[in-house]
């Protein structure tokens, strides 16, 4: 690897890490214009999480050292996960054969450990947070297969920078699929960033939360950790998103960031919309919810491999 | 390979040091240490000869005469390697597992004895070369597990459960006797390497393979012949039960292995139905892994799912060897390879620990356990290095044999094309849908084990130092394999170009770009170090403190009230209850006052319960039914034995 592309690689990674607190702060705003408030400032998650560091860390009593390496071990594990991702045309930091199943895997690691965490409190609150979140992953982890893998099992590219630059427009059946694919992603992303009809994050009150409850019982450095990654977490599946869209810029590297950004937000828009508009699920028909995004993929899968 | 027969006579002398010292604790010492003593030798040598020994030259030899009953070729030694490499901490654990029965005062003589027969017999099953040599080593090991799972005999479930394996183990030789004989006489030899068959035979072929997959798949526990695994396991001492899961279930996959070397190339439907075996193994095995209450069932049915994911690396490589495609065979084949040593390593880890918690709380039930974190910190963390690594997640040594299996998956969709791609494409969902249901599984076991508060009180939770040696030395393989995976992907090559691919040595497993990985996953600790110091740095002036958890303002909460392992897993198991004959049993009065309830939780195996025990069942009616038949006059015998011979002889007539 040539010393310019670590430097792309570089300076993508330190765009994903800055500006996902401000996606956020995009989305609150947006949901805040659509139900009438004038809504705090764009910068808010930044002035959140600066506030987060200056308070004591205070720890359950039952909780162990799962507790103390938990919000390290999840920070890590999503940064590594980002480095991964391509922003326009620059090539990301981490990219190699296979790089795919280790993005899932290291997503995967950073679930492992919020759920053992959330366990260690000893609360039923916790745990039933802890028991949806791997119940609900479960049905997530095929979505990421059926969309984003099912590319690279066509284009035969196994890197996430190769299988999003494989994407060619000019076959009218990839667009379609494509296009399916990018809705099945939106669905995923809702799921693992825990946003509005899978989980709220807004919600007051435990019995119903699915992320905020398994962090119910930390504070301070922990608990920016925790809000920090699951912010780098959501930017991750906008730009997963957003990639989809790269090849409207015709290898233009300014095309290609202009691209990024309107993307970007389109989906705090219809995020904020989505959130605006519709309530959280019961429970019970999260897996139907997640199975019918993973049904899309299959029958988009079938019938782009039979109109080839 | 001198010093291996060396190292199997230190290992049997083990035997004579149990029965002749008379002291218990004495004979337990001494014939730990000759056990440790020839495996090490044995290892060792074992590894150099697999390490430095090119194998296309010659065999290598015994005592330097060529003799027919062993062959060292690189997949025996690979396996033996495998072998003693587990056995060595296994034998570490097993001198403090017995020294708790020797303070009780139980007699441990018949444990040490069939352990070592246990060991030895195993090892000669993998370096075997003359096929009867094979069935007697194969049929001594079955044996021994046996009678070695019989050590508490007094109580009910052993019983069955060893005769549950007992009567498996039979069937299996009894089908690997017709599957030699019918070798045999296809090639006019009873030796191993002069075994080679060509995918032209027609039939006999498939029939060949089908006994194979049948006898060996049995023996490894693959889906429908599963059964037997959580009978036995969790009645077998932990010693056993290790090495059950680790080692003895992966002689079937070398049974397997060794077939593909008589018969190749495979034909390629063969390489689907493995593949779809093996996912429905990996998936339904850790379902119902999820859906137990005891440990050791609970890693039983695991093992199930681990030998699911090597069965789809094995037909991964069968469909590549159908295609003639080496890249698919190295990748599919390596992955196999490499997990059986992973999974080796991880299970008998998990088992060992397992056995540690059952010695200090004297109980195999979850759901009575819980904050055994605040008792043994260190015991956790290495209990959880071995959950992170089955789970196939980064940066331990399961990801990396997974992460091999998937590259096949690619490959394979690239190099075949047409429909390949979709199917490859379903195999590789189905396979992160049981990574899914993996970290659902052991988040739940080590979350229920080890965090939150004892739901039970704790006596004593002690670990000697020999536990702490064995589990330390399977923890850090688990380590070695996943941040250094080169020299361990290299061997599994060399075993590869060896025994399974001999044309052109491909470099497809060593083109994986394994260093890139290594360096990110020391980036991952390194990452961890340093927010840690920050962390540090950050409370030391913001200040940290410990206090009560959020209970909603109410006080009075106490253990029971945490999520247990049933209600944690329900909502998973609710999903495929039919398959998994999952049920509940509340028994709750909704009155005003309400009276005292209860709540229970089952897992029926489908297999078992649906289909074993009903055959069994008819088939000891029908002997009842046909029971008229025998009667007390000696007479009546000797007329049915004239008929009989009357019928032969007909037959005999007849045919000619």
């Amino acid at each position: 690897m040539e010393l310019t592309s670590i430097l792309q690689g570089i300076i993508s990674l330190v765009l994903i890490l800055g500006l996902s607190p401000l996606f956020v702060g995009l989305v609150n705003k947006q949901k805040a214009i659509f139900t009438g408030r004038i809504g705090a400032s764009l910068l808010q998650p930044y002035y959140e999480l600066m506030k987060l560091i200056k308070k004591e860390t205070i720890n359950a009593t039952s909780s162990s050292f799962i507790s103390a390496v938990t919000p390290m071990i999840n920070f890590i594990a999503v940064v590594i996960a980002a480095a991964m991702l391509p922003i326009s045309f620059a090539h990301p930091l981490i990219s190699f054969e296979g790089d795919i199943i280790l993005f899932a895997y290291m997503l995967g690691l950073a679930r492992f450990f919020q759920v053992l965490a959330a366990m260690d409190i000893g609360s039923s609150f916790e745990g039933m947070g802890a028991a949806r979140e791997a119940t609900f992953a479960v049905f997530a982890e095929p979505i990421f297969f059926f969309t984003v893998g099912s590319i690279a099992f066509i284009s035969g590219f196994t890197s996430i920078y190769d299988i999003y630059h494989s994407i060619r427009l000019d076959n009218l059946s990839f667009v379609v699929f494509i296009i399916v694919c990018s809705i099945s992603v939106f669905i995923l992303a809702v799921t693992e960033c825990s946003r509005m009809p899978v989980d709220d994050p807004n919600t007051h009150l435990e019995l119903t939360m699915i992320h905020e409850v398994m962090i119910l019982d930390n504070s301070g450095i922990d608990l920016f950790l925790y809000q920090y990654s699951s912010y780098i977490k959501l930017f991750i599946y906008v730009i997963l998103e957003a990639s989809f869209f790269y090849p409207f810029a015709v290898q233009s590297y300014t095309l290609g960031i202009i691209i990024f950004l309107v993307v970007i937000f389109i989906l705090s828009a219809a995020l904020a919309a989505v959130e605006t508009i519709t309530s959280r699920f019961k429970m019970k028909n999260i897996p139907h919810y997640l199975l019918f995004a993973t049904a899309i993929g299959i029958l988009n899968l079938l019938i782009y491999t039979f109109t080839r | 390979m001198d010093t291996l027969f060396y190292s199997l006579l230190l290992q049997l002398s083990s035997i004579a040091a149990g029965i002749f010292f008379t002291e218990k604790k004495k004979s337990s010492a001494a014939s730990h240490i000759l056990l440790l003593a020839g495996l090490i030798t044995g290892f060792i040598a074992a590894l150099t000869a697999l390490i430095n020994s090119d194998f296309t030259l010659k065999d290598i030899q015994m005592f330097g005469i060529s003799n027919n009953l062993f062959r060292f070729d690189a997949l025996g030694l690979y396996f033996l390697c495998i072998i003693q490499l587990v056995a060595i901490p296994t034998t570490i654990y097993s001198y403090s597992y017995l020294k708790h029965y020797i303070e009780k005062g139980k007699s441990v003589r018949s444990n040490l004895v069939f352990y070592a027969v246990l060991l030895v017999s195993t090892q000669l099953v993998v370096v075997a070369n003359h096929a009867i040599f094979f069935l007697v080593c194969w049929e001594v090991m079955s044996t021994s597990a046996y009678l070695g799972m019989n050590f508490e005999k007094g109580k009910k479930e052993v019983q069955t459960g060893s005769f549950y394996y007992l009567v498996m183990s039979h069937v299996v030789v009894f089908l690997l006797y017709i599957f030699f004989f019918l070798l045999h006489n296809q090639t006019n030899s009873w030796l191993f390497s002069d075994f080679h068959l060509l995918s032209g035979t027609g039939d006999l072929f498939i029939v060949l393979y089908a006994l194979s997959l049948i006898a060996f798949g049995m023996k490894a526990g693959f889906m429908p012949f599963h059964f037997w695994l959580p009978r036995a396991h969790p009645i077998a001492p932990t010693v056993f039960s290790a090495f059950l899961s680790g080692i003895i279930i992966k002689t079937g996959i070398y049974g397997i292995l060794r077939t593909f070397q008589f018969l190749n190339p495979a034909p390629e439907w063969l390489g689907w139905l493995v593949l779809a075996v093996g996912m429905i193994s990996a998936v339904y095995g850790v379902w119902y892994a999820l859906a137990q209450h005891d440990i050791k069932s609970l890693l039983a049915y695991h093992s199930v799912e681990n030998i699911g994911i090597i069965g789809i690396g094995i037909g991964i490589g069968f469909i590549g060897s159908a295609y003639h495609s080496i890249p698919i065979q190295i990748l599919g084949f390596g992955g196999a390879l490499l997990h059986t040593l992973n999974h080796a390593i991880f299970k008998s880890l998990l088992f060992v620990g397992s056995g540690v918690i059952y010695q200090n709380l004297g109980t195999r039930n979850i759901e009575q356990m819980g904050g055994l974190v605040h008792y043994g910190k260190y015991f956790v963390v290495l209990f959880l290095i071995g959950s992170i690594a089955i789970s196939g997640i980064p940066p331990f040594n399961g990801f990396i044999s997974e992460f091999i299996i998937y590259n096949g998956f690619f490959t394979t969709a690239k190099e075949l094309e047409n429909y390949y791609p979709l199917l490859m494409l379903i195999s590789a969902v189905g396979l992160a849908f049981v990574g899914g249901l993996a970290v659902a599984c052991f988040t739940k076991i080590n979350s229920i084990m080890f965090l939150g508060k004892e739901r039970k009180e704790v006596k004593h939770f002690k670990i000697s130092f020999y536990e702490y040696l064995s589990l330390g030395i399977f923890a850090l393989l688990c380590i070695v394999i996943g941040f250094y995976p080169q020299p361990f992907i290299g061997v599994v090559n060399k075993v590869l170009i060896d025994g399974f691919v001999p044309a052109a040595p491909s470099s497809s497993l060593l083109n994986i770009n394994w260093q890139l990985l290594s360096i990110i996953f020391i980036t991952v600790i390194a990452g961890i170090i340093l927010i840690y110091l920050w962390k540090k740095s950050i409370q030391k002036k913001y200040g940290r403190r410990i206090s009560t958890a959020w209970g909603c303002g109410y006080e009075g909460l106490n253990p029971r009230m945490q999520y247990t392992a049933s209600s944690y897993a329900d909502e998973l198991n609710e999903i495929s209850k039919s398959v998994l004959g999952y049920h509940k049993k509340v028994i709750a009065q909704n009155d005003i006052f309400p009276a005292k309830g209860s709540f229970e939780s089952h897992s029926d195996d489908l297999v078992d319960k649906k289909i074993l025990l009903p055959v069994f069942k008819s088939f000891s009616e029908f002997i009842a039914r046909i029971k008229f038949l025998s009667y007390t006059d000696i007479r009546y015998y000797i007329a049915f034995i004239l008929i009989i011979i009357t019928i032969y002889s007909l037959i005999a007539f007849l045919w000619s």
